[in-house]
């Protein structure tokens, strides 16, 4: 019987606590300055004594020694456990790393993976968009149901008075900072609603795009429409279409628990969300990008035939990117459209 | 009593060594602290960036810039700062670190549901789904789906896979000796065997690691509630009933027991009892 061999437990503790405090004072050093500040002696001894304090945790159990002293061998145990396995050593394999493609194709790939999510998004971004700009523009009082007006008139005078003049640079700074805590913020949000079965990224997809509808309808009808589309068309395509992403992305993990085909809900849930978050880093950097163009390009005093071109070329490009970036590479990865 | 009857709020972790150790997962009023101190820091230091951009703007419309416009310039800074804040800090301590400071500060971290490290996928995750955590107030909803989930998990945990767990950094606790040494009249009584269950252990040892903490009173008047019970199940009598506790213990858990072989300390160290 076990119990009959074993040793006592102050003749246990008083044989390895040597050990002990050695890995105590490596994970104390690797916890607090990082494993590749320990030293290479260490760094050989750690596994060693990592196994042997597995190997005491489950001695000690078997031998049913004291709470205190179990209590204090599984956090060792857990402590080194961490420092050994850390999130260094957590990710893929090597062999699934070369395989996954990098940051930059992972994103347009995910979002080609979940194209269905990606064309509801759109619908529901762009049918309110246009029927608030049709409205808008039919009956200009109709945009005060949605925008304030306190927001819209002085809004709509700025565009009057058109970017001849450009605008200061420190201005700039204020408007960008504006546009990433804005707007970066609302495409977050927008996906992360989306967990209520896709519900909070519809309900803030068509908000946003009968939003800008409204507001582009409006100014349009008081002859600023030139105006404000110069001032969009540079950023335009990264700014929407981060929200229209991020808000896909949400639909897709929304939809994972409305549908979980042959996984649990949970299980789907998982999968679905660790394969769009992506999209939603990728839909972030968008909107950087529309936040430094919307704050210092598309306000300048460039003439109006350069910034359409400009925005042309960008939507071009943002599109074929989508489109484009990783196919061929390798063909449809295990995931599944939502 | 983790190795007698597994808390509700135990997670156990297998190992790839095919050890099991348990985590104790962090309930709500401790992680809601560490989100307060998370909180508490972020905004001090958006207020000392505000108070520099304020100096800064003032210093240099005393040099003659136009302080508006540095003010223009200052507030697009705190606004990105802001937006860091809140969309950016988390995500970046806890895939770093595993922790934000608020949770280092009240000892808990961020794991895996398997227990392992977390990586920049579920520190994004976790911490985006705060936006659905945080509704209605004040995180209403993840403090319902904490109460509703096994291991504490709110919203942000179930996407992406985590727990919040203590970090156990027990302190090591001395085995518990008796003291003075069972004298030849004690022993001549004391039953070869005594079989307590863990229970019964668990609850002795607490007492016994507490009894330099008790007053003798205290002391002697919880000793008594039990140490009849057990007396006779053993057939055992002693005058002194927390003495009597300490003379079963002992026997229940050296009886039978090597003392260490003689120390050879640094050769094959596992090896000796196996």
């Amino acid at each position: 019987m076990a119990l009959a061999s074993a040793p006592n437990e102050r003749a246990f503790a008083a044989r390895r606590e040597r050990d002990w405090s050695t890995l105590e004072g490596i994970v104390r050093i690797a916890e607090q300055r990082g494993p590749k500040r320990l030293r290479p002696a260490d760094v050989h001894a750690l596994p060693s004594l990592y196994r042997d304090v597995c190997g005491d945790l489950s001695r000690a159990q078997a031998a049913r020694y004291s709470a205190p002293l179990i209590d204090y061998l599984q956090g060792l145990t857990a402590q080194s456990h961490t420092v050994l396995y850390g999130a260094h050593a957590a990710g893929p394999s090597a062999e699934a790393r070369a395989d996954a493609p990098s940051w930059a194709t992972a994103f347009p790939v995910a979002v080609r993976r979940h194209w269905r999510a990606m064309a509801l998004a759109t619908l529901l971004f762009f049918v309110p968009f246009f029927l608030g700009l049709m409205a808008a523009l039919a009956e200009p009082h109709f945009a005060f149901r949605v925008v304030p007006e306190a927001m819209l008139r002085p809004l709509t005078e700025s565009y009057q008075q058109g970017f001849a003049a450009g605008r200061a640079s420190a201005d700039d700074t204020l408007m960008t900072g504006f546009y990433v805590n804005n707007n970066v913020g609302i495409a977050l949000r927008c996906f992360a609603l989306g967990i209520f079965g896709g519900l909070g990224s519809a309900v803030t997809l068509v908000q946003n795009g009968l939003f800008t509808g409204a507001v582009l309808g409006y100014v349009g009808s008081q002859g600023a429409g030139l105006n404000i589309v110069t001032f969009i068309v540079g950023h335009g395509t990264f700014e929407l279409g981060a929200i229209v992403l991020a808000g896909g992305a949400g639909l897709a993990m929304g939809w994972s628990v409305v549908s979980p085909g042959e996984r649990t809900r949970l299980a789907s849930l998982q999968s679905v969300a660790r394969d769009v978050v992506v999209i939603v880093a990728g839909a972030a950097v968008m909107l950087f990008i529309a936040a430094l163009i919307e704050g210092f390009w598309s306000s300048s005093s460039v003439p109006t035939p350069v910034k359409l071109v400009v925005g042309g070329v960008n939507f071009a490009l943002v599109l074929a990117y989508l489109a484009l970036a990783g196919r061929g590479a390798r063909g449809r990865r295990g995931g599944r459209a939502a | 009593m983790p190795n007698a009857a597994p808390l509700e709020t135990d997670v156990a972790i297998e190992t790839p060594e095919h050890i099991v150790f348990r985590y104790r997962v962090a309930g709500p009023a401790r992680r809601g602290l560490a989100h307060l101190l998370d909180l508490l820091i972020c905004y001090s230091a958006l207020a000392v960036l505000g108070a520099i951009v304020l100096l800064a703007a003032s210093a240099g419309g005393v040099l003659g810039a136009d302080p508006e416009s540095l003010a223009h310039a200052g507030a697009g800074v705190l606004l990105v700062a802001l937006f860091f804040v809140q969309w950016v800090y988390f995500v970046v301590a806890e895939s770093v670190w595993g922790r934000s400071p608020g949770k280092a500060a009240l000892g808990v971290r961020v794991v895996t549901a398997e227990g392992r490290p977390i990586g920049f996928a579920h520190a994004a995750l976790r911490n985006l789904l705060r936006a659905a955590d945080s509704l209605p107030v004040g995180y209403a909803l993840g403090v319902a789906f904490m109460a509703g989930t096994r291991r504490f998990q709110r919203l942000g945990d179930l996407v992406a896979g985590t727990l919040v767990v203590h970090t156990s950094d027990h302190a090591r606790a001395e085995p518990i000796r008796l003291w003075p040494p069972a004298r030849p009249d004690e022993l001549a009584a004391l039953p070869e065997r005594v079989g307590l269950d863990p229970e019964e252990r668990a609850a002795i040892e607490l007492f016994l690691r507490r009894r330099g903490r008790l007053g003798a009173l205290r002391e002697a008047e919880l000793a008594r509630m039990v140490a009849p019970a057990l007396g006779r199940r053993f057939d055992y009598r002693h005058p002194d009933p927390a003495r009597m506790l300490a003379l079963l213990y002992d026997r229940a858990v050296n009886a039978g027991r090597e003392e260490a072989p003689p120390s050879s300390r640094g050769a094959s160290p596992g090896a000796a009892w196996r």
